[in-house]
């Protein structure tokens, strides 16, 4: 079996099946179904597309959705490409992707947490667990940059720093780095106007 | 044998039992399983970075019915006189050995670190993240355990894995042995040698780790 799996390894159609091993169409077919029910092959496309079957020589497990999953799914047109494969077994919300991406301190996954902010629906789980992690103060700068942007659900106000609370945060346009988000909270901001547009 | 689900129903659970969250690290078998290279392991092989970790996973383990056992009849006498030899426990064919800092003479290098192959958290109540090694890692580890099928193991990752980073594992037999594990380089030789009787492997590699070998022996006699 290994050895029709080497022979057949990558992206595969029935017809290009048949070709490598030499094979009827229904064989084919027969042989692709067998290695998707031990898991070398998955499929996708169909219908108007052909259909593609991806065939490896270790078994695709079937994937629990983690940070990357979650900071793709809210980011159109900003696509993180995963350092490594994180999945969570039990319950992950866009509250838990936020902290998880600001403890991997990279640049690209802290802008991809901005469009988050707008699915946050457990304020309070959040503060507690930033607060346990030590990061609130992150999250906190975050918000208040994903706000200039844009559409964001409102942080209830007893989460905002009472001080410097009414600042007029558009005072940060064509100035580096947010730095009146950077000083209310305490936190140096990684990134700048341009980056956010990109996103 | 423990397939995959019983793993992830065992992690779940061990997680519900956790005082606190715990971070471990997969190797061995278990990792095997997670990159899907094998459907099931004899035992559960799990690192973590300090005593507070495996202590905590020990009492949550010992609330599902797991009692200690020896590893005796499992490691080959000289790996046993290791003081970093695993706590192992067993409830019925599941077995887990546990290890604290080091995998005998082996320590978590950076390199394993930052170049995890993934990560897997269990939350329920508290969180058990378990991360994974790269597959160059867990040969590397195969390799200096030193058990029975181990090698089957190995030859496996390295069949089932195209992009195998030849690099990668002998540079992680470099740096063991720079830093403290002095049967790194010879253990990693062995395996090769054997290795070299089943697949293709360059001759540079064990040359270098001759390099390395003739370096710290001239450092030594120096």
């Amino acid at each position: 079996m290994m050895d029709v799996v080497q022979r057949i390894e990558g992206l595969q159609t029935v017809a290009t099946v048949q070709e490598a091993l030499e094979l009827k169409r229904q064989s084919a077919i027969n042989l692709l179904s067998r290695l998707r029910k031990e898991g070398y092959v998955t499929s996708n496309g169909g219908g108007k597309q052909p259909r593609l079957y991806k065939v490896t020589r270790y078994r695709q497990l079937p994937r629990h959705k983690g940070m990357f999953d979650l900071l793709n799914k809210h980011n159109p047109r900003f696509k993180l490409a995963a350092w490594y494969d994180h999945q969570v077994h039990g319950r992950y919300t866009e509250e838990d992707a936020i902290l998880d991406a600001i403890d991997t301190e990279s640049i690209r996954a802290l802008l991809a947490t901005l469009r988050l902010f707008n699915h946050v629906t457990d304020w309070p789980r959040l503060d507690w667990e930033a607060k346990r992690r030590g990061t609130w103060n992150r999250v906190g700068a975050l918000y208040d940059v994903a706000r200039l942007f844009f559409r964001v659900r409102r942080m209830p106000r007893r989460y905002i720093p009472k001080e410097r609370e009414q600042q007029a945060l558009n005072a940060h346009i064509n100035r580096k780095n947010f730095p009146v988000i950077g000083q209310k909270w305490n936190v140096d901001i990684p990134f700048n106007e341009k980056d956010v547009a990109s996103i | 044998m423990t397939s995959l689900n019983d793993q992830e129903t065992l992690f779940t659970l061990i997680a519900k039992n956790l005082p606190t969250d715990v971070t471990c690290w997969a190797f061995g078998g278990t990792a095997m399983m997670y990159l899907g290279f094998k459907e099931g392991t004899k035992d559960i092989d799990l690192l973590f970075e300090d005593e507070t970790g495996r202590n905590a996973f020990i009492e949550a383990i010992k609330n599902l019915g797991f009692a200690e056992t020896s590893p005796v009849t499992i490691y080959v006498p000289e790996k046993l006189k290791d003081k970093t030899k695993p706590l192992m426990f067993k409830r019925g064919d599941t077995r887990l050995d546990l290890f604290a800092t080091k995998v005998f003479r082996t320590t978590l290098s950076a390199a394993m670190k930052e170049g995890k192959g993934a990560v897997h958290e269990y939350r329920n109540g508290q969180t058990l993240k378990v991360a994974v090694v790269r597959s160059e890692h867990i040969a590397y580890l195969k390799g200096i355990t030193g058990r029975d099928k181990d090698f089957d193991d190995i030859r496996t990752i390295i069949i089932k894995e195209k992009d195998f980073d030849w690099d990668v594992f002998v540079d992680e037999a470099v740096w063991q042995h720079a830093h403290g594990d002095t049967w790194a380089l010879l253990d990693t030789e062995r395996t090769l040698r054997d290795l070299q009787e089943h697949v293709f492997i360059e001759e540079k590699y064990l040359k270098r780790l001759y390099a390395a070998q003739g370096a710290r022996a001239g450092r030594a006699g120096r």
